[in-house]
């Protein structure tokens, strides 16, 4: 995290001050404000005394949105905040792709594929999330978890898990 | 007596084998992930909440709390053996603590941690069994205009007490009320915010929020961060038993370090992190050579470890008694609870006493356990800071994985806890704290059901929540405390005591 001091000028400052962090996370506010605004349009509000479906989430919306146009504003305010930046933009994407995809992969292929196979892929994939795994690291490191997992969820909790791919 | 009376009633409880065994499971496991930096005891207790489901709601309870107030515990050693804060609520012992390694006393600084930590549980449990009772009773007195204005109060000082920055704070509250409205509306019957995705109509379990937003979430977040050096003091723990002179200094410390976390696990937003920073800079304060402090006081390891579990362990009394959340963790046990169809309030403890008293006398037991597993064990623990974090990680994830297939289940939790992850790590990116949404995840259904009543009862008329005097009380109460919060000065200080110095 570096605090950006430089103020260019012309299109290019306009840029870093979209950077700036309140600035994203009161537009990220304001975003879901609205998306939630407009999904719930045709929800029951209601009266005050009997108050239906739409009555307390939409109250909550318009609050969130009023909330998001402050941060957003105090943001603009002070263009010299800390701005999202990282020391090498590249390698903040390697974790967030792979731990989620290895979840995901987990989370489809453990009712089919079984806990073992599914552990394998999880590791696996889990892996090239981090920087310096070697191969014969990560297969261990797979074998000694489906191990430990077996012995926990299996065998202790008697968790009804499929083990095996099912045919 | 009937004080007495009702310990006798926990003793019974919390000494049966089974229970015993749980104390014992939760005060390792907190323990280890306590020395284990990368993960804490919200995305432990988050992982574990669905196995309680199998247990009794008693040893459930009983397990989950031993792990908060075991890391406690472990998160002391590895900030004195290592310099690395095992826990965020150790961040201060590093300080003083890990000089005193340097200077050949760790053994003495990991005793006077565990002393007085024991000393600080210790004392905090019979808090818990003095002042929750009476608590209790005012709760019962309240109406659904007084909960309503009492969760309002909740939140806001929960979000003065937190760092960072307030309107953000209020802002992530506000998103995790929404994100608690998700699903099938109780009254009515209407379906809110599912996509069309059926898993979603019987809303989102906190577990699976909690698994996302600080579990997944942190490892991406310590994996896109340059890995640390761990440098342990090869040195072997010789003495461990404190000198005179040591305990002479220690002992002022840990009490004052014991009032003070005490006092603030109560409040909301209070806890063990709040405790332990606040108690280091009293240390500092009264001390008569702050001078010393950085270079191996004692008092600043005696002071903020009592005070992180006292805290850990009083912020029990506002959850148990109001059903209140005074921390994300405390919002996960109200998780637990719920899905023993308990909803913690002011009855719980007139018709669970059982649990609660068994929960109070376990937290002491538990105490006991920990100074055991602490002190003579302590070279297992160090050993596995040797592992490094490419490994742990691994587990972590496939943990949380598990952990949250087991909710109930379903393949579609695991998929929602993975976006929840890169939420979180948004939201850490863009300096928005994850724990106030939390706690208005765990009191949005709450909070739209006492609205909805408190307003049938009064046919509309949204001033019977200025007209009931303790209503009106607490929302003066919270008006205040934003003011203060807008105020120049305050504001300042609050960004101060959140400054770790060293």
């Amino acid at each position: 995290m570096t605090v950006d001091h430089a103020k260019p000028k012309g299109r290019l400052r306009w840029w870093v001050v979209l950077q700036g962090k309140n600035v994203l996370s009161g537009l990220l506010f304001i975003g879901v404000a609205l998306c939630g605004l407009w999904i719930s349009q045709d929800y029951p509000v209601g009266t005050m005394s009997r108050m239906g479906t739409g009555y307390m989430p939409r109250l909550l919306l318009w609050i969130l949105l009023g909330l998001g146009g402050l941060i957003l504003a105090s943001g603009l305010w002070q263009a010299d905040q800390p701005a999202v930046t990282d020391a090498s933009p590249g390698a903040a994407w390697r974790p967030v792709v792979f731990v989620t995809l290895s979840l995901v992969v987990f989370g489809l292929s453990l009712e089919r594929l079984g806990l073992v196979l599914s552990i394998l892929l999880l590791t696996g994939i889990g892996a090239a999330a981090g920087r310096g795994m070697r191969l014969l690291e990560t297969a261990i490191a797979a074998l000694v978890l489906v191990a430990l997992c077996w012995l926990i969820f299996i065998v202790g909790l008697s968790l009804t898990i499929p083990v095996w791919p099912g045919f | 007596m009937e004080l007495l009376h009702n310990l006798a009633t926990g003793f019974g409880v919390a000494m049966t084998p089974l229970n015993l065994l749980f104390a014992l499971v939760g005060a390792l496991v907190g323990t280890l992930i306590g020395v284990l930096p990368g993960i804490g005891p919200i995305a432990t207790i988050a992982m574990l909440l669905p196995l309680t489901f199998h247990l009794e709601p008693t040893s459930g309870i009983i397990m989950l709390a031993g792990i908060f107030y075991g890391a406690q515990y472990g998160g002391s050693t590895s900030a004195i053996l290592v310099n690395l804060p095992g826990e965020t609520s150790s961040v201060v012992t590093c300080i003083d603590g890990h000089q005193m390694a340097r200077q050949g006393r760790a053994g003495t600084a990991l005793a006077v941690a565990a002393l007085g930590s024991f000393f600080a549980g210790c004392m905090s449990t019979a808090l818990i069994a003095a002042f929750a009772p009476p608590l209790a009773l005012v709760g019962q007195s309240f109406g659904a205009p007084e909960y309503f204005s009492l969760m309002v109060f909740g939140l806001i000082a929960a979000v003065v007490l937190a760092h960072g920055s307030v309107i953000k704070a209020v802002a992530m509250i506000v998103l995790g009320l929404l994100i608690g409205l998700v699903g099938t509306d109780g009254q009515t019957g209407g379906v809110r915010f599912t996509f069309g995705i059926t898993q979603l109509s019987d809303g989102i379990d906190v577990a699976i929020l909690a698994i996302g937003l600080f579990g997944i979430s942190e490892i991406i977040t310590n994996l896109s961060e340059a890995e640390e050096e761990r440098s342990i003091l090869a040195q072997k723990i010789t003495r461990l038993w404190p000198t005179r002179e040591d305990f002479r200094r220690a002992w002022p410390a840990a009490l004052r370090g014991t009032t003070l976390g005490s006092l603030l696990g109560v409040l909301p937003g209070g806890g063990a992190m709040l405790s332990s920073f606040a108690a280091y800079a009293l240390e500092k304060k009264v001390s008569k050579t702050p001078s010393e402090f950085g270079r191996g006081a004692v008092e600043g390891v005696a002071g903020p470890e009592s005070a992180n579990n006292a805290g850990a362990q009083t912020s029990f009394i506002p959850m148990l008694t109001l059903g209140l959340p005074s921390n994300a963790v405390m919002a996960l046990m109200i998780g637990a609870l719920t899905i023993h169809g308990i909803q913690p309030g002011p009855q719980v403890m007139t018709e669970r006493p059982t649990m609660f008293w068994g929960l109070v006398v376990s937290m002491w037991i538990g105490n006991l356990m920990l100074l055991v597993i602490n002190l003579p064990l302590i070279g297992v623990w160090v050993q596995l800071l040797k592992v490094p974090y490419r490994f742990l990680y691994l587990a972590i994830l496939l943990f949380c994985g598990v952990g949250v297939y087991t909710v109930n289940n379903s393949p579609a939790a695991v998929l929602l806890a993975a976006l929840f992850g890169v939420a979180g790590y948004v939201f850490m990116k863009l300096d928005c704290e994850p724990a106030p949404l939390i706690l208005g995840f765990v009191l949005g259904p709450l909070m739209e059901d006492n609205l909805r009543r408190a307003l049938r009862i009064s046919g509309g008329d949204p001033t019977i929540f200025i007209e009931r005097r303790i209503s009106l009380a607490l929302l003066i109460a919270t008006l205040l405390l934003l003011l203060i919060l807008i105020l120049p000065f305050i504001r300042k200080k609050r960004q101060e005591a959140y400054q770790s110095e060293g």
